[in-house]
């Protein structure tokens, strides 16, 4: 037991939770005793006493699981321990509950994970959709229902869509440019790490007086800094989620730049590597106004601080322009990556090159530029500066061009391929242009003012939302983990379930956000447990198929346990896919490969007759074949 | 750093070839730990972005008749001395890399133990200002956004500290080296310290001067 303390692991990290909240408790006792305060008063929403222990205590575990062991002997000036590469990998289960610094354990731990935080998400939207089955109240008081909405809408945003992207891209990303693990490997257990960290402080909010966080995820002031105590708790899980996305972008940006195989030029990344770099920029540049943010309506909560309050002279407006600065570059962030893994497999499954390859990256590019001025979009009827309107809205209808661009390109790729719809991965990221075209045109009608005056804070948002969000950003996902699924369990998932789950999905999602389109332009109010009883038909339409969705889901799930454990060996290469990841065993071995590859050509040169994307450690220079000349006849 | 390494699990069967992941190609001329620090602080400052926002939004957008508000005088003197203390700082951590990077030890020590001493010296006068400027965090918009800015300000030159505090330590055990891959640990912090540095004139020029 006392070894078992002293190593790094859960007892040590348990203690150090327990001796963070013990320090952060006594801190504000200390402080509060040191200005001459009353030391235990707890103000109507303050609770500094929860507060202030609730950022120290996951420090505390953090520092006993072991996280910042290596930095702490370096920072003391001790001889650090060099790796000894004995905890890279994973051999058994218990491997995956471990501080581990394989980029492969990594991205198997962060889908994981997110993908439970998918379910709990899931099951608070099925309770809200079970609420407004019919009109009047059902299961849940009014309240409940607010906090429903709001955690439902932050577990899924900061704990799903945006880190399951982090996730698959920790996996395969250094595979992709020939790197044998990412740039700062603790760095990247880290970001991990805060990760369940944020997930437990939203849920915990549940336990708080008052209930959880109820103002939306966008917690706008000054209805979040007068709100009971849960919204403290929203604004403290921010920041560790925003850190870990902030971490793992700066990684992956540090990876991309500095550690491609020789002969990775710019233009022989792979899409997916494009799509990861712009992201990570808009993580680094965007992230922290979320974190300004929280970190004011706290001061201001907890504090007595005045940014927010109107009689001491506080801008209420600046709270959304803040949080709108970073929160729609944060929609983005939720689809560039998904951008990545859709070109991946279009590609692949249609035997084609990419079209537009250049401009593929290049669009990638200008929605990362164009994405930091279209933020006021969000706010014209906020009563923010009337002359900030038009310029925002032509901002917001010049950014459907990069889109429509991939669009095209995307059918393009598409056009005379030899398309392959065998596998469900193929099969969601076709249905995701459908989707995400539907959802992207209906975003364009919210650019226009006087149609966004109309609708505002109506159903047809929340419509526009799941279309770009579901139908757009879990369809890729949902695409990228059938599509990589052989390759990081080395088994393959049973088609016939994939293909229920994928056209279950796709009913589910049509029959449960195409009407709200209707109604939402008919009037109903979003956010509201209860509604006029003329809306009762479709919104019972819409619940129903909003179960059949989240039942569907559970057939994903099954498969993927039963196939990972059961399922028939996969190959390396069952896609007959170009890029490096494909082209070593699946699973990969422990440190991706004996040697760097070297990499001769693009990454999607299907059809050419010799075309090689990397030369694998190994080969001699002998076995490669010379391309042969092709002569190219129309089609 | 190198040199402070113990040689442990070097002990592999002979069998076992793998003794770690192949070395990474270097695909972009900076250092990975460089481009990390650059980055972090691009995010950094646009932290102080969000608080600036803020700042402009109370100052000018809301336009109160008074800025600062009637009653408050700042100690612009104090915070000008203060800022002589943290720009000479920037001149000796450079002092000090330069010194590393031909050798000298002496100078490294001395260079850093000066700026340790430097940003010791602002982080007091700043914390003495506080207890003495009159107003506090919760009085009107004035003092939330001086205390935030100033205060986040405070918060990044604390770490600045406590990394220069283990150059310093790392530096008079000598663990640093000409070489660029020795003297990281020296070149980091170091460029910390030169953000957190030009950080404050801007802060400064903000709240105290215009």
């Amino acid at each position: 037991m006392a070894a078992a303390i002293k190593q790094p692991g859960w007892y040590r990290g348990a203690i150090g939770a327990l001796l963070g909240a013990a320090f952060g408790f006594f801190l504000v006792i200390g402080l509060r005793a040191l200005m001459g305060l009353d030391i235990y008063q707890t103000e109507q929403t303050g609770y500094p006493h929860i507060v202030v222990p609730l950022i120290t205590a996951p420090f505390g575990f953090l520092f006993g699981f072991g996280a910042f062991d290596y930095w702490f002997r370096w920072a003391a000036g001790k001889p650090t321990i060099p790796d000894d590469h004995s905890a890279h990998g994973a051999t058994k289960w218990q491997d995956y509950f471990k501080f581990n610094t394989d980029h492969k354990v990594i991205g198997t731990q962060y889908v994981v994970t997110t993908l439970m935080f998918f379910l709990i998400g899931g099951l608070l939207a099925l309770m809200m959709r079970a609420e407004l089955a019919s009109p009047g109240s059902q299961i849940v008081a009014a309240n409940t229902f607010n906090g429903l909405f709001s955690t439902h809408a932050v577990i899924m945003i900061f704990l799903f869509i945006i880190p399951v992207f982090a996730g698959l891209a920790n996996y395969v990303l250094p595979l992709m440019i020939g790197a044998p693990d990412m740039a700062f490997p603790r760095l990247n257990a880290l970001s991990f790490w805060l990760l369940p960290i944020a997930g437990i402080i939203f849920i915990a909010s549940f336990l708080a007086p008052g209930g959880s966080f109820d103002a939306g995820w966008t917690g706008y002031a000054p209805l979040s800094t007068g709100a009971p105590f849960g919204q403290s708790f929203f604004n403290v899980g921010v920041q560790f989620a925003g850190a870990s996305s902030i971490a793992t972008a700066l990684n992956f940006l540090v990876t991309i730049i500095t550690m491609r195989a020789p002969g990775m030029n710019l233009w022989r990344m792979p899409l997916l590597v494009w799509a990861n770099l712009s992201t990570s920029l808009l993580v680094v540049g965007a992230t922290p106004f979320v974190a300004g943010a929280q970190f004011m309506v706290l001061f201001d909560r907890v504090l007595g601080m005045n940014f927010f309050q109107f009689l001491e002279g506080g801008d209420v407006i600046s709270y959304q322009h803040i949080f709108w600065f970073y929160s729609h570059p944060a929609v983005y962030i939720m689809m560039l990556p998904g951008f990545g893994i859709v070109s991946e497999i279009i590609s692949t499954h249609a035997r084609k090159p990419v079209f537009g390859y250049r401009l593929m990256a290049l669009a990638l590019i200008g929605i990362v530029v164009l994405s930091y001025t279209v933020w006021a979009h969000h706010m014209f009827v906020a009563g923010m500066f009337s002359w900030l309107r038009v310029p925002i809205m032509i901002t917001t209808l010049l950014i459907a061009v990069p889109t429509g661009i991939k669009i095209f390109s995307w059918l393009g790729t598409l056009f005379y391929g030899k398309i392959h719809v065998y596998s469900t991965a193929m099969l969601f990221a076709l249905a995701f242009i459908v989707t995400f075209t539907v959802g992207g045109i209906s975003g364009v009608m919210l650019g226009m003012i006087p149609l966004d005056i109309h609708v505002s804070d109506t159903y047809f948002i929340v419509a526009h939302i799941h279309f770009v969000l579901f139908g757009g950003s879990v369809f890729t996902i949902f695409a990228g983990i059938y599509h990589w699924f052989p390759k990081m369990t080395g088994r393959m998932y049973d088609e016939k379930l994939g293909r229920i789950h994928f056209w279950g999905t796709v009913i589910g999602t049509w029959g449960t956000f195409v009407p709200m389109h209707w109604i939402g332009m008919d009037g109903m109010p979003r956010r509201v447990a209860d509604y006029a009883s003329q809306y009762g038909d479709w919104n019972l339409f819409i619940s129903v198929f909003a179960f059949i969705l989240g039942a569907v889901q559970l057939v994903f799930f099954y498969n993927m346990i039963v196939s990972w454990r059961f399922g028939p060996k996969a190959g390396d290469n069952p896609w007959r896919a170009n890029t490096i990841e494909w082209q070593v065993s699946s699973p990969p071995p422990v440190f991706n490969f004996d040697e760097i590859p070297r990499v001769v050509g693009g990454p999607y040169e299907f059809g050419t007759p010799g075309a090689r994307h990397a030369i694998m450690g190994g080969e001699t220079a002998a076995e490669i074949p010379e391309p042969k000349p092709t002569t190219v006849t129309a089609p | 750093m190198e040199s402070a390494s113990v040689a442990l699990g070097h002990g592999h069967d002979a069998e076992d070839h793998h003794h770690g992941p192949p070395e990474a190609n270097q695909s972009a001329r900076i250092d990975r730990t460089v481009l990390g620090i650059l980055l972090f602080i691009l995010s950094e400052i646009m932290l102080f972005g969000a608080f600036f926002a803020a700042y402009f939004f109370l100052r000018v957008v809301v336009s109160p008749e008074a800025w600062p508000p009637v009653g408050i005088e700042l100690p612009v003197l104090v915070a000008g001395i203060n800022t002589v203390v943290l720009v000479s700082s920037s001149f000796t951590v450079h002092y000090a890399l330069e010194a590393i990077k031909r050798g000298n030890h002496r100078g490294l020590k001395l260079g850093l133990g000066i700026t340790w001493l430097l940003g010791a010296t602002f982080l007091f006068i700043q914390i003495n200002e506080y207890v003495h400027i009159g107003f506090t965090p919760r009085d009107g918009a004035f003092g939330t956004i001086f205390f935030s800015l100033t205060g986040l300000h405070g918060a990044h030159v604390f770490i600045g500290l406590l990394l220069l505090t283990f150059a310093n330590i790392r530096a008079w055990r000598g663990h640093f080296g000409p070489e660029q891959k020795d003297h990281l640990g020296v070149e980091v912090p170091g460029i910390y310290w030169h953000f957190v540095d030009i950080m404050w004139i801007v802060v400064f020029l903000a709240i105290y001067i215009i």
